[in-house]
């Protein structure tokens, strides 16, 4: 059945606190979990809802996006009627300098005309660091039932938590979001984090798009601090995992856990009935050679495996030679590793060469890096 | 309205497979998993399209419900297009009567119209029963050149097997001057690999005859290829070298599997300028336990590992729990091979559930003595398959 929604997707404004991976790529086109770019839980969960028309709003940087994406086919969003559509930096009358818009609401308000065209009733703004599994027919029907002007979907906190920027963090009373705050660490005031996944009508968003114009302001969180003590903001507490990719150390450790972590690739990847669809690439299986010696790990088609592999993600195409030693790394599309080479805690981009015998160790609380195409 | 094209394909696909015994109970031979990812009639297709032909006339016939689904538009292999693409093409109903395809030959005549449509010159026929990956334009460019009416494709077989084969005998110059089907005592080696180009013209005027001849059992390889040769056409052998393998036996279907793995796989899918395409489900990366071990297998996406697989070819989604064993067998998809059981030199079709403790095969087992575990079959202990 139809669902009569529309997704609005940001894939990388507000995210400059993953440099190293987004050096090349726009934050939606970060390889994530073998196989995945971040963008394919956005459109999974989207799909999976019957919500087939969506918009993806990118900035800079993002021809490996338009890539992976193509017509959208790989999520049956090639369509005559909605389908994927990606808004590329553009400039209007509005905006008469060079500047490519920065924030949300500067992008919304670009796209004004085309939001006034939509015909769907609901609209859901997404970012694409927060990598979940989520049914959004559960969220719109709470939305519905509570007749909210915006449903925030949040994770609460752990006391621990702490982030390298800061982040919208929300408390309510009696389901009314009754507190909001910019903040880095848990507190008592403030103890859900908002996954920057928001519902609303179209027609709100049309009206807040509108209010920001008179008021003159660029940024949707600043819209939603200074609106939210006189509307009805509610959330939606959402339950199961969530890897929240907001620095390069979240990265790696998000990664690494989903190797390690049952329940966590059981919410994501095996939940039933709703896959995480990418692209199809057409590779081949994983060979693994007399000698391979593996453990925890998850790893993807097409990689051909001599040495040993623990704890770690292997996207497509990897190769581990002979005594090769791979432990907590998250090795992208075409790394080689050499014969009785050892790595530990690295993340190397794609189509990394580590020559024979080679060392390489980052530590669990920093990981090393290496550059896309760079040999060692 | 249909636009012409040069050459296109006509790829038999239904024929029953009978040699595969429960593999092929309600599925027809093309759609029968192969290699972990693949179905057999990917590799046909595949060729088709990385040869440069883009519009394929998929005939079907024994059960084709599953080979329909997985063909769909033909999207995977980039055959999904409005000039040409792939086309199915079922047995139907006419003014003159509705008919089985009687024969090979008989299959292609029933559809001489979709082939008159694209005004080809030259038409390929392609069975959906082989492994091997095969650029046919350089086979037309022979044909071409040598002005054949014919040219069937060849490949070099072991003399001792030749007799299970069509073999052709040639001349020094490649013609063909004879053809036994399945010759009891074989002249040479060159077995015909069931790919044959056809001038348009002479497909159907030999068509046309043998359709006439009541006697005739409406197969190409049996009454039209002679045929030819006796009212003196052009004839010619295109020798193909590279991997090929009829995989219509229980035997040939295991080892062509096993062909992909060991320390020098003889079947390499790798190239990916000549990628064999598939299509593909949304299943998650393969998941690797500490304590499984894992030697000399390929496999696929979304399987789940927590015992030991050893010479093996696992499909997606297949799931080898703690304590459980698997050696020399080809698992197809989604099938659980619970704790401690054990799988000795088998073909599981998919869905199937190996239950805790059971055995299927016997350790020891070789090619001449592989089970074949029928889809969806639960194997409980104690009622073990040997």
């Amino acid at each position: 059945m139809r669902t009569s929604a529309v997704g609005i997707v940001f894939s990388n404004l507000n995210n400059n606190t993953l440099s190293k991976l987004t050096s090349d790529r726009t934050v939606a086109a970060i390889p994530f979990g073998c196989r995945y770019r971040l963008i394919d839980f956005c459109l999974s969960n989207l799909i999976n809802a019957n919500i087939t028309h969506i918009n993806i709003i990118a900035n800079y940087n993002y021809r490996s996006l338009l890539d992976h994406i193509g017509s959208g086919k790989d999520w049956d969003l090639a369509r005559r009627v909605g389908g994927i559509n990606v808004i590329s930096p553009y400039q209007t009358s509005r905006t008469p300098t060079a500047k490519l818009y920065s924030h949300h609401m500067e992008a919304l308000k670009n796209m004004k005309e085309y939001i006034s065209e939509f015909k769907e009733d609901t609209v859901i703004l997404m970012d694409s660091d927060s990598v979940l599994n989520i049914n959004f027919s559960d969220v719109i029907a709470a939305h519905e039932k509570s007749a909210a002007d915006i449903t925030f979907v949040t994770k609460t906190l752990a006391p621990d938590y702490t982030a390298k920027h800061p982040q919208l963090m929300v408390s309510t009373v009696a389901g009314k979001i009754a507190d909001m705050a910019l903040s880095d660490s848990y507190s008592e005031r403030v103890p859900e984090l908002s996954l920057n996944i928001f519902v609303m009508k179209t027609n709100y968003l049309r009206k807040l798009i509108a209010d920001a114009e008179a008021a003159g302001i660029e940024s949707l969180t600043e819209m939603m601090l200074r609106g939210y003590k006189y509307a009805n903001y509610r959330t939606y507490s959402f339950g199961g995992y969530v890897a929240s990719v907001s620095s390069f150390l979240d990265y790696f450790r998000c990664s690494v856990d989903l190797a390690k972590n049952e329940k966590a690739r059981e919410e994501l990847l095996w939940k039933k009935d709703a896959p995480i669809f990418t692209k199809v690439h057409n590779s081949t299986p994983t060979v693994y050679h007399p000698g391979a010696e593996i453990a925890d790990s998850m790893i993807a088609d097409d990689c051909e495996i001599e040495g040993t592999v623990i704890n770690s993600v292997l996207f497509r195409g990897v190769k581990v030679a002979k005594g090769a030693v791979v432990s907590n790394c998250v090795l992208f599309r075409g790394t080689s590793v050499g014969e009785g080479a050892t790595l530990n805690c690295i993340v190397a981009d794609k189509d990394v060469q580590i020559t024979d015998g080679v060392t390489l160790s980052g530590h669990e609380n920093m990981p090393f890096y290496i550059q896309k195409n760079r040999k060692v | 309205m249909s636009c012409k094209k040069e050459c296109i394909a006509m790829l038999l696909a239904g024929g029953q497979g009978s040699r595969l015994y429960d593999l092929t109970k309600q599925t027809a031979k093309p759609a029968v998993s192969f290699g972990g990812k693949y179905r057999i009639i990917d590799f046909p297709l595949s060729n088709c399209i990385n040869s440069g032909i883009d519009t394929v006339g998929v005939l079907t016939q024994y059960q084709p419900l599953a080979l329909n689904e997985y063909i769909g538009n033909g999207e995977p292999w980039d055959l999904d297009l409005s000039r040409g693409g792939l086309s199915v093409l079922p047995p139907y109903q006419g003014g003159h009567g509705a008919d089985w395809y009687k024969g090979t030959a008989n299959a292609i005549y029933q559809n001489l119209n979709f082939i008159r449509q694209y005004n080809p010159d030259y038409v390929l026929i392609l069975s959906g029963d082989h492994i091997y990956r095969m650029d046919y334009s350089l086979m037309l460019k022979q044909h071409k050149e040598t002005g054949a009416a014919c040219t069937v494709a060849t490949i070099t077989v072991p003399i001792e097997e030749a007799s299970r084969f069509g073999i052709c005998n040639t001349r020094a110059d490649g013609t063909i001057y004879e053809f036994e089907e399945k010759p009891k005592v074989p002249k040479n080696n060159q077995a015909s690999m069931g790919i044959y180009i056809f001038n348009t013209k002479t497909l159907i005027e030999y068509l046309e005859i043998d359709e006439a001849d009541a006697k005739s059992s409406n197969d190409f390889g049996k009454n039209v290829i002679p045929n030819l040769l006796a009212n003196g056409e052009k004839l010619y052998a295109y020798p193909f070298s590279g991997y090929w393998k009829d995989v219509g036996t229980i035997v040939s279907l295991w080892e062509s599997n096993m062909d992909l793995i060991g320390e020098h796989p003889t079947l390499d899918l790798s190239d990916k300028d000549f990628r064999i395409f598939s299509r593909n489900t949304a299943r998650p990366p393969q998941w690797i336990a500490k304590g499984a071990e894992i030697s000399n297998a390929m496999i696929s996406s979304g399987c789940r590992i927590y015992g030991k697989v050893q010479n093996s070819i696992l499909s997606g989604g297949v799931t080898v729990e703690e304590g459980a064993e698997v050696y020399d067998s080809v698992i197809m998809s989604d099938v659980t091979v619970s704790r401690g059981a054990k799988v000795y030199t088998a073909i599981i079709d998919s869905d199937s559930t190996v239950a805790e403790g059971a055995v299927v095969g016997k350790e020891g087992n070789g090619k001449d003595n592989i089970t074949v575990i029928a889809k969806g079959t639960t194997v409980h202990a104690g009622a073990d398959r040997r």
